[in-house]
């Protein structure tokens, strides 16, 4: 059963092998149902699954704050697309620093793996 | 905690805005270092006047060895908006397994836009504030989408 976790840790999270057991609450509401959709998407753009000016629920924590809304897919920085998935490690060449966080990497997966298999 | 009469103590503790005063959470912890309760929410109440009410706001009160005390107010912890984001009541039992809820990712910006008013996260860009948003809803079961 450990054994069982502890792989599961290694495999991407966002593997889509395992059929969701509970019905998945959306966080965008539709209430604007007078605005167009926003541009057609660029390239390396997904679409986003909140239209421009749906209300994003949760976020007035102050007094007399105005409810926040969602902006078409442009007015948001591109990174924001990619914020799910890891960043790519630079590639300098021997002794930059894409070469160190390579080893960091490498080396804790070493000791992780070294740390399991002693107490086999 | 600390020395006897050398250092100041620090409490941490989230309150919700504008509601502090009762015995259990804040009495105790404070009444201990020897600070008067009621002073203290007097005056969170009023630094907290401009939240929502009931909005939880974790604070960090330092007590100084002659009972003088001062406190900062940080934003809401990122799980709460969550929380109220997807209208989930807690997270889940198997972060990784069981995905409850789904995300956007413009909301998880505007959070991130929140936190980065915190002072502790000036510093740090807002891609990696979102980042860290990002983090704390897979820990919660609630998966983020485009």
């Amino acid at each position: 059963m450990r054994a069982a976790l502890h792989f599961c840790f290694r495999l991407a999270a966002r593997t889509s092998s395992t059929v969701p057991r509970r019905p998945f609450h959306v966080s965008c509401v539709r209430r604007a149902a007078n605005d167009a959709p926003a541009a057609e998407p660029q390239a390396e753009r997904p679409v986003s699954s909140c239209p421009p000016s749906t209300v994003l629920v949760g976020l007035n924590w102050l007094k007399g704050q105005p409810p926040v809304l969602a902006l078409p897919d442009e007015e948001y920085p591109p990174w924001l697309w990619t914020i799910t998935s890891a960043k790519p490690i630079p590639d300098d060449g021997p002794g930059g620093k894409g070469e160190k966080m390579r080893m960091r990497i490498e080396n804790r997966k070493r000791i992780k793996e070294q740390n399991f298999m002693s107490k086999q | 905690m600390s020395k006897a009469a050398a250092r100041a103590q620090i409490v941490r503790i989230v309150v919700g805005a504008g509601k502090a005063t009762p015995s259990p959470p804040i009495g105790p912890a404070l009444g201990a270092r020897g600070v008067k309760s009621m002073d203290f929410c007097k005056e969170f109440n009023a630094r907290t006047a401009h939240i929502e009410p009931g909005v939880p706001v974790p604070t960090l009160i330092t007590v100084q060895p002659d009972r003088t005390f001062s406190f900062v107010t940080k934003t809401p912890p990122v799980a709460y908006f969550l929380k109220k984001a997807t209208g989930i009541d807690k997270g889940t039992a198997k972060p990784g397994h069981d995905w409850i809820a789904s995300i956007s990712m413009k909301h998880i910006y505007e959070i991130a836009k929140v936190k980065a008013t915190d002072d502790h996260l000036r510093h740090l860009p807002l891609e990696s504030i979102a980042r860290t948003v990002v983090g704390s809803a897979r820990s919660m079961g609630i998966r983020v989408i485009p």
